[in-house]
């Protein structure tokens, strides 16, 4: 079974990396873990405990006199966030050789170096900002902590970048010219939004949820569990889709670095080929939705549902989350673009999908119809359903529509891949 | 067969064949065409005309077939460095076809072979370049193919790895297994092959054993030498010194194809103290396939 083979392969390799395994199980239970604690949860007997990581910070960012502010302060503070109190202890280092110092003497977890052209090289048009981590080798979950957290603030300033340079080509296209205090007042007024959209996902649910000392011990759980569902819902669906498309991407990775072209001269047909990479990214995406569902029942006691029906509605969300992976990753043409390409498609179709809203109640309804435009959407409301205790037929209508898409997606997918190895 | 790309013409008219059990080398500079032709008969490449068969087996028609007789160890390393040298040996057997205890078996066969049974348990993206070329060559062997099809398997590595390799291939060759090997080092072609085809610009120039190739340039004398001033300053003088047949000049070095060396040097040493310029080194070699290729291209091979 040369299908099995490389499906395995590839399973192999992406257990190995740890990056992967930080992707797929710890983060969205960490999200989760996180707007769980600021409900009150981890106050008394949260069940959710996770050792503080000691992180050591070197800013030597010196943004040009063109930036009124510098990135590497913002890093900096984002990384004190109270938010993150519980999971980070963070040190602010003299200099470069301290802070790695206190790693090697295990001081510290992870150092985290912002170079000095950071601001600079974050909001160049084709600047890509670097920033070095330097870790204690026998720790994996912390440092895996970081380097999400760290990863997610750069790839909001490349949204920063893509914005500011919409602006420019529009602006561009009616004959205005654009300066640079211009282009630093469209990036300022996108952090701001993105600041706030940030914001009003974690706060957003205060005044419906009304945050109090619980009366009772066992009262929070279940009214917690109630809303935890649907935010676990939605970091389940956004991060099976980063492993669809990231499994996807294994295909432009051996294309590069040429066992694509190897596997081809061995005598297995190209279909083998492509589904033992689907097989991968199926079983891949069971053990990770199973997973995950088992963890967050136990520790944010989340009822899933009717087994059959949760079954199937997870069934929906691997072969959508495959499908729209081969999609994604058939148009580009190399891994330099999947990083950003990836992050982006997936975070705008999940805002879209409503995958990141789920714990904001009383939003229009006409958003309600907007997220159907996504699979994404449709899986999410296939979840509500079951939740809400639903059935096999009340879960039919999103169960095929996701399965159908995912199919179509695939098939595209498929398509443009064949033809480009053709 | 003919490969373009666009409008770039990468093989033109290639025709060669290869006798069972022998070792056939292409032997040709960067860009000439050899990759092409190996992608094509891996059935990686289409031809844009032709065809070839390998075994008997068309590339066009029964590809399937010539994958299961060949085995191509591509120009380019293409391993799982995440993973094991045995892990990748054992996947790509799999990938021939073979499993269980016949798999294990001639994975432990091959590790012996490419002298890496004692890292099987490495992680690849640990080795050094001359290891990885070695596992690089070894999948290739896995499942006995009677083909092995080389392209540059010797590149930047260790003088100790590229001996590896080219005993290797010589060793199974005496095996049976018939050898198509690229380079564009002439020693390697000289030591390895029975037939030889010289290749330039997509073409196959010159073509047979290396006795018959070196008799194109005859009984000319080969110099390499040089200066130490630009090459300009004794070109076209040199070109039209009596007894020099071919003069051709590549980073800082010159060759030249002459009547008989003992009567030309003192000329060229004369023609070039009149003009200001020292020679610096002299060295006078047998006749040799790269003087072929400058006999035939005007160029120099070496790159
Ligand atoms: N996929 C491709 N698209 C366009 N041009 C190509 C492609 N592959 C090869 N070429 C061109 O075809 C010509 C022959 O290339 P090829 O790789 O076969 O040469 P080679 O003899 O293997 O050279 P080297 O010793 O550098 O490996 C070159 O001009 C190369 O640029
Ligand atoms: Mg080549």
């Amino acid at each position: 079974m040369k299908v099995l083979d490389i499906a395995l392969k590839d399973m192999l390799r992406s257990f190995r990396s740890g990056f992967a395994l930080v992707m797929m199980f710890v983060v969205p239970l960490l999200i989760t873990g996180i707007i769980y604690s600021a409900f009150g949860g981890l106050g008394g007997d949260g069940g959710f405990d996770l050792p503080v990581t000691r992180v050591q910070v070197v800013n030597l960012d010196q943004p040009g006199p063109q930036f009124s502010f510098s990135l590497g302060q913002m890093l900096v503070g984002f990384l004190q966030d109270e938010r993150l109190a519980e999971l980070l202890q963070v040190t602010e280092a003299a200099d470069e050789a301290n802070a790695r110092a206190a790693v090697d003497s295990q001081d510290a977890g992870v150092a985290v170096i912002i170079p000095p052209d950071f601001t600079t090289a974050a909001l160049a048009p084709e600047g890509r900002a670097s920033i070095t981590l330097y870790q204690d080798p026998t720790l994996t979950l912390g440092p895996g902590i970081v380097k999400g957290i760290v990863s997610q603030f750069v790839d909001g300033f490349a949204g920063t970048r893509i914005a500011s340079g919409v602006v420019a080509d529009q602006l561009g296209q009616r004959g205005v010219a654009i300066d640079a205090s211009l282009m630093q007042e469209v990036a300022m007024q996108y952090g701001a939004w993105a600041e706030a959209l940030g914001r009003s996902r974690g706060e957003g649910a205060h005044p419906a949820l009304d945050i109090q000392p619980p009366p009772s011990k066992t009262e929070p759980v279940s009214q917690g569990a109630g809303m935890m569902g649907p935010i676990m819902a939605g970091m389940v669906i956004f991060f099976a889709f980063f492993t669809g498309a990231s499994t996807a991407e294994t295909i432009i990775r051996e294309d590069e670095v040429g066992t694509l072209a190897r596997l081809f001269t061995t005598p297995t047909p190209r279909a083998v080929i492509l589904g033992g990479k689907f097989a991968a990214g199926f079983i891949t995406l069971i053990a990770q939705v199973v997973v995950l569902m088992l963890a967050s029942a136990v520790i944010f006691r989340i009822r899933w549902g009717e087994p059959l029906s949760v079954a199937l509605v997870a069934l929906g969300l691997v072969v959508a989350a495959v499908g729209f992976g081969l999609f994604i990753m058939s148009f580009l043409k190399s891994t330099r673009q999947a990083g950003p390409v990836m992050g982006t498609v997936l975070t705008l179709s999940g805002m879209v999908g409503g995958l990141f809203t789920t714990g904001i109640p009383n939003l229009p309804a006409a958003y309600d119809t907007i997220n159907l435009l996504t699979p994404h959407g449709w899986v999410l409301r296939g979840w509500k359903l079951v939740m809400a205790g639903g059935g096999v037929g009340d879960v039919l209508l999103p169960v095929l529509v996701t399965l159908g898409m995912g199919i179509i997606f695939f098939a595209v997918g498929a398509l443009v891949f064949r033809r480009r190895f053709a | 067969m003919h490969k373009n790309f666009g409008d770039v013409y990468a093989v033109q008219g290639v025709n060669f064949d290869v006798q069972a059990g022998e070792i056939f080398s292409l032997l040709g500079p960067n860009g000439a065409g050899k990759s092409t032709i190996i992608s094509m008969l891996a059935c990686l490449l289409e031809p844009t005309q032709g065809d070839a068969l390998v075994m008997g087996h068309s590339i066009l028609r029964d590809p399937m077939a010539v994958k299961a007789a060949i085995g191509v160890i591509p120009q380019d390393i293409a391993l799982y460095e995440d993973l094991s040298a045995r892990e990748n040996l054992n996947f790509w057997g799999k990938m021939y076809g073979l499993r269980g205890a016949a798999l294990r078996q001639r994975v432990d066969e091959v590790l012996g072979v490419i002298g890496l049974a004692e890292r099987q348990k490495g992680r690849v993206g640990k080795f050094s370049g001359g290891m990885k070329r070695r596992l690089n060559v070894g999948i290739a062997l896995l499942h006995k193919p009677h083909v092995i099809i080389m392209d540059e398997p010797t590149v930047g590595i260790d003088p100790q790895s590229r001996r590896n390799i080219l005993d290797n291939v010589k060793e199974l060759n005496q095996q049976g297994m018939t050898v198509l090997y690229t380079t564009h080092y002439m020693e390697e072609a000289q030591e390895l092959s029975d037939n030889i085809a010289i290749m330039d610009q997509g073409k196959i120039i010159a073509h047979g054993t290396h006795d018959e190739l070196v008799k194109i340039v005859g009984e000319l004398d080969r110099i390499d030498l040089t200066i130490n001033a630009e090459a300009g300053r004794v070109l076209e003088r040199w070109q039209a010194t009596e007894g020099v047949h071919q003069v051709s000049a590549e980073n800082g070095q010159l060759t030249l194809l002459v009547d008989d060396s003992n009567v030309v040097l003192p000329r060229l040493f004369e023609s070039a103290s009149r003009g200001g310029v020292r020679i610096t080194s002299v060295e006078i070699q047998e006749p040799n396939l790269e003087a072929v290729f400058l006999h035939l291209t005007g160029r120099a091979l070496r790159d």
